[in-house]
């Protein structure tokens, strides 16, 4: 309920509307806020109260939205249209970096900083105060976060309004956002026949609340707008019971309804666009023809979009639509809870009115996870660091098969590198980009990266020499849990590029051999010729208390070594697994026999850690890409238990 | 096809046999009756890297279980030439055509290093298991075991997974 | 270091089959960026800059138009046999364009139609997208091609990297320009949900549905947003000759045409709404063409 307390409250007779605006723009505020245009009330710049929606009424259905004219003075008697608050304070498309390669092969990396407005928002409703809290937790929650969001957020001054006239899409009250405006505003305002109720809601609120020319607000108009907030609630009603939601919705995961809803889904992002929380992103190059100067500019992104879950050359992990609609449904009413402690529907209804296709989430919610109900979950709020990428020197490249190079990098003089952890980094090259590539091996004054060459950007690194720099984010996600290992036996199992990722763990264990029991180390390969780091293997082979097998999956007359998936190297061992710790590294569906072999040799789930392949763009869990169930697999990741994976593990579309 | 060297029969009584068979894998825990049974229908030979143990098409004589050394199982692929496909390792087997109809082999055998191989009479042992029920019910789920681990396996190579 | 900036420029042709040169002038438009890219890219066959012809063999080709006469098949599989990386440009080299409307049609009753000697005229019975008769290695799409996608195009092709070239709906352009969607506040039928994005939504910018110019994008849910415009009072055929635009011989835009009757040379407004359909209480005009004068070309072809 508001918080409509007398001493705290004034009201604005409806003639001096305009003076919140000149006092806005006499702090050198734009004031944002609601406005016709193209047949629908947005958000764009006010210069008058003339500009706003005198009157306007929006009939909102699934998939249809109608202005109509009230015929009264009302400014704000209207529900949500199709822009939302994000829209200003995460941009649709912005430049965030930018890269330089002079003519020597210097490069150089830097944030693009921008010029931060400074707005007021008027007109914004509790289901989006829900949601800038949301944002909040997105992009400030940690453990990196988004600088820029930060910026603007901080600098905007909010009015909130009273919703009234909530529309048939609304449910905020089921969602637990709204209608009433509790807090997240700087200024709040309810909306009577002959003016606005009005109470500050923070310092800088309560400082323009004493300039504002306020008469006292009687007893009757606090009543109306008690009555008014009461019957804004009924209209809106419970239309879902967002209590144990994310339980029953995860337990639906094969139903299918999925299917039936791909068929009317358009997949046409119009959903994820207008919502006022979904927060993915993409980023891309633009630059100069010979690649000189590039600016990265990331822009919204739909997890509808097909090249979303796209990873290197054709593969997909949500094929189809119904992959995609599952993703968006359960991310934002279950795995977001996860990931952020709250949920990412705040009820505003955008979804069901802008969808040309009419889908009704409510309808689908009901369907697909019926009430009754269960718990929720957690929350957490770690510290926030921004990312930076620094420049890191090729110091050798070395060939270890016909497209395969292992690049050994040193760090920039002073970088504090030795309390730097993490299993991969962003690799960014001037106007191509940046990829994730696992460490294969960290080295005092850097680090190795074994790349394979299967598309442009990893083209590139693989050709570069003594002396070239690329730029390298600090090492990122959760590595090989090489502790759990400790007093063990271990089994390590690389399948092709597989192996690289897991080369730190054996460095570890041979240089602390006497930690661990008896050790496994499996590799398999294409062919002899794809056959990774073969000196080595030989050498660790050649050690005496390292159990060392290679095979390759085909082979010509002059191999003599063992031919057959990598599971072949173990279906016969004697050795116990029920000792033992498992990391498997390679392909999903070599992971997918492997874990099978280990768990008839006895190791059970929770010692089997896995690392997980996914579109990884930003590398901070911060652009969407890589989720997996409730986990990014950057930051959360890449490497789980497959405990930790349950049943999201190998699921279609996940 | 790489030359074929001499192969080298060896005599060892039932009992050494026996005792070479519960060493196996395919040959393990079986009961001492079956074990004794199918030493009886057994010989042991080794062969220098490079022989050929038995080629495509051919008829195949005999269920070889390998005891030491590697094996390939190969197939020509024109163009392409000799691909082996499989490596069979100490204590699994080799040569199962010869119980399975038309009883000719589906690739060619060929030992990759010195192999000691225990080889089981084709016709014999087929005889074995039709008139022996006890024996066939022992010897068919391992016979089995061993071909399905070979088609999954040989279903993930066809996919190809590290050409991604 | 990565790359040797002493490469030999890389050899490119501007070729035109069946098509009216507005993808090629589109090259012409990067006006700030041509001297920049013609040093570093030799052009060296252009029909709309240059009368000069060479020979090949090409790093890249840049094909305008559809296959419509037996001569462009033929030179087809010869621009095919010389270049390393053929690139169809515009809606009919992508998708046949216009002109594959007739694909639906009696090929010699048109021809007798049009030309007062069809006799001279020879063409193939069908115009088809460059795609259907050899491999193409990419497309820029559009009617006419997005400049920016151009520059996009050769940008990558210089420093090394794939193209980002987009694969999502024009919704997703259109709701971060800031635009309401015209289908849901307007009740236009609009092919956006369904349409390769590439012009940054321009016609919605303008009121309008978009036409398709781009061509269908993956997995197109065509039958779910035909029964969409049925929904706003269009009858089925009316619903199917909304597709029948630039690119409606595309999959799966085509289908969808054939299925509800919405063929090119037949009358959709006559057609009777099939059983079960919405029918209006007042006849809806097809909802594209009508006020055509009034904006100006989405495309802004000149």
């Amino acid at each position: 309920m508001t918080s409509v307390t007398k001493s705290a409250t004034g009201f604005l007779p409806r003639a001096r509307f305009q003076q919140l605006i000149d006092l806005l723009v006499e702090d050198g505020r734009t004031v944002i806020g609601p406005k016709v245009a193209d047949g629908a009330i947005v958000y764009g710049e006010l210069r008058s109260v003339a500009d706003l929606p005198k009157g306007m009424g929006a009939e909102q259905r699934p998939g249809a939205y109608h202005l109509h004219d009230r015929g009264d003075d009302r400014l704000f008697a209207y529900a949500v249209g199709p822009t939302s608050w994000k829209r200003f304070v995460f941009p649709p498309t912005l430049d965030t970096a930018e890269s330089r390669r002079d003519e020597n092969g210097h490069v150089s990396f830097g944030r693009v900083r921008h010029e931060i407005p400074k707005l007021a928002f008027l007109g914004v409703r509790a289901c989006e105060l829900a949601a800038l809290g949301i944002e909040d937790r997105v992009f400030l929650g940690g453990p990196y976060t988004d600088e820029d969001y930060r910026a603007r957020r901080s600098s905007a001054f909010i009015v909130a309004v009273q919703c009234a006239e909530p529309a048939s899409t609304c449910f905020c009250a089921s969602m637990g956002t709204g209608p009433g405006v509790r807090d997240g505003h700087d200024l709040s305002l309810v909306e009577l026949a002959d003016g606005f109720l009005v109470s500050p809601g923070s310092p800088a609120g309560s400082a323009l609340f004493e300039r504002l020319d306020l008469i006292d607000a009687a007893t009757d108009q606090l009543t109306a707008a008690s009555d008014q907030l009461v019957s804004a609630r009924d209209r809106i009603g419970d239309p879902i019971v967002a209590a144990g939601l994310h339980d029953r919705l995860l337990a639906q995961l094969d139903s299918p309804r999925w299917a039936e809803i791909a068929e009317r889904c358009l997949a046409c992002t119009n959903c994820t666009m207008s919502c006022p929380t979904c927060f993915c992103t993409s980023a891309s190059q633009r630059s100069d023809l010979d690649g000189h100067v590039a600016v990265t500019e990331r822009r919204w992104e739909s997890c509808f979009t097909k090249g979303f879950s796209a990873v290197a050359l054709g593969g997909n992990f949500r094929p189809r639509v119904q992959d995609r609609y599952r993703q968006w449904l359960t991310h934002k009413f279950a795995s977001w809870i996860d990931q952020f402690g709250t949920s990412g529907c705040v009820g505003c209804g955008r979804c069901i009115a802008w969808c040309p296709a009419g889908i009704d989430i409510r309808e689908e919610l009901n369907h697909i996870a019926p009430p009754p109900q269960a718990a929720l979950g957690n929350g957490h709020a770690p510290e926030g660091q921004p990312r930076a990428t620094r420049v890191f020197r090729v110091d050798a490249a070395r060939s270890e098969t016909h497209d395969t190079v292992t690049l050994a990098l040193s760090r920039p003089e002073g970088m504090d590198w030795a309390s730097e952890h993490g299993e991969f980094v962003m690799v960014s090259v001037p106007a191509v980009g940046s990829v994730p590539i696992s460490i294969s091996r960290r080295l005092p004054t850097g680090m190795e990266l074994t790349i394979r060459a299967v598309g442009p950007a990893s083209t590139m690194l693989t050709g570069l020499e003594h002396g070239a720099e690329v730029g390298l984010s600090a090492p990122l996600g959760r590595g090989w849990p090489i502790e759990a290992a400790e007093g063990h036996d271990v089994v390590i199992v690389g399948g092709g590029m597989g192996l690289p990722p897991l080369r730190p763990v054996i460095d570890e264990i041979v240089e602390h051999r006497a930690k661990y029991g008896e050790v496994h180390i499996y590799h398999g390969a294409r062919t002899p010729g794809d056959l990774l780091y073969t000196q080595e293997l030989a050498a660790w082979a050649a050690r005496g208390d390292l159990d060392v097998g290679v095979t390759v999956d085909r082979a010509d007359q002059h191999w003599l070594g063992r031919v057959g998936i990598v599971t072949h190297l173990f279906d016969h061992a004697r050795w116990d697994g029920s000792k033992a710790v498992a990391f498997v590294c390679g392909p999903q569906r070599m992971i997918q026999a492997t874990i099978n072999t280990l768990a008839s040799h006895g190791i059970t789930p929770d010692r089997v850690f896995v690392s997980m392949e996914r579109h990884m763009e930003c590398g901070v869990g911060l652009c969407g890409h890589c989720q997996m169930g409730p986990y990014f697999v950057c930051k959360d990741g890449p490497v789980f238990s497959l405990a930790q994976l349950g049943d999201a593990f190998g699921r279609e579309g996940i | 096809m790489p030359e074929t060297e001499a192969v080298m029969p060896r005599t060892d009584d039932n009992a050494s046999l026996v005792a070479l068979l519960n060493a196996t894998w395919f040959g393990a825990n079986l009961p001492p009756e079956t074990q004794v049974r199918l030493a009886g229908l057994a010989r042991r030979y080794q062969a220098g890297a490079g022989t050929t143990l038995l080629a495509e098409g051919q008829l195949a004589n005999e269920l070889g279980i390998v005891l030491s050394g590697r094996v390939s199982l190969r197939t020509l692929v024109p163009e392409e030439g000799w691909i082996t496909i499989l490596t069979v390792e100490p204590g699994d087997i080799f040569g199962q055509s010869a119980v399975v109809a038309p009883y000719r082999s589906t690739s060619t055998v060929v030992a990759l290093q010195p192999v000691d191989v225990l080889a089981l009479d084709g016709p014999g042992l087929r005889a074995a298991l039709a008139a022996d029920h006890d024996l066939a019910a022992e010897l068919y789920p391992r016979l089995l075991q061993a071909l399905a681990r070979r088609l999954s396996a040989t279903r993930l190579q066809m996919l190809d997974l590290f050409a991604r | 270091m990565a790359r040797a900036t002493t490469t030999p420029r890389p050899r490119l042709a501007v070729v035109k089959l069946a098509s009216c040169d507005g993808c090629q002038l589109m090259l012409l438009d990067l006006e700030d960026h041509l001297l920049a890219i013609a040093e570093r890219v030799d052009i060296v066959e252009f029909p709309e800059a240059t009368s000069h012809r060479s020979s090949g063999p090409y790093d890249v080709v840049l094909v305008e138009g559809a296959v419509s006469t037996p001569e462009q098949l033929e030179q087809i599989h010869e621009i095919r046999r010389e270049a390393k990386l053929l690139v169809t440009i515009g809606a009919c080299a992508t998708a046949g364009g216009i002109q594959a409307m007739r694909n639906w049609r009696d090929h010699d009753a048109f021809r007798a139609a049009v030309y007062a000697h069809p006799e001279y005229i020879e063409s193939l019975a069908t115009a088809r997208p460059v795609a259907d008769y050899v491999k193409v290695d990419a497309e820029l799409r559009g009617c006419p091609i997005n400049a920016e996608q151009l520059l996009e195009f050769l940008t990558a092709l210089l420093t090394g990297r794939r193209p980002n070239l987009p694969d999502e709906a024009v919704c997703a352009a259109c709701k971060r320009a800031g635009r309401v969607c015209v289908m849901v506040s307007q009740g236009i039928p609009c092919l956006g949900p369904v349409t390769m994005t590439g012009c940054g939504a321009l016609c919605p910018g303008f009121d309008r549905g978009c036409y398709g110019c781009f061509g269908p994008r993956e997995q197109a849910n065509v039958t779910s947003l035909s029964r969409g415009f049925m929904h706003l009072g269009r009858t089925p055929a009316q619903a199917g000759r909304l597709f029948a635009g630039f690119t409606g011989y595309a999959e799966p835009f085509r289908d969808v045409i054939t299925e509800l009757g919405g063929v090119p040379g037949t009358s959709p407004a006559e057609t009777p709404p099939a059983a079960g359909a919405v029918a209006p209480a007042a006849p809806v005009a097809p909802a594209t063409p009508a006020a055509a004068g009034t904006a100006p070309h989405p495309g802004g072809r000149r």
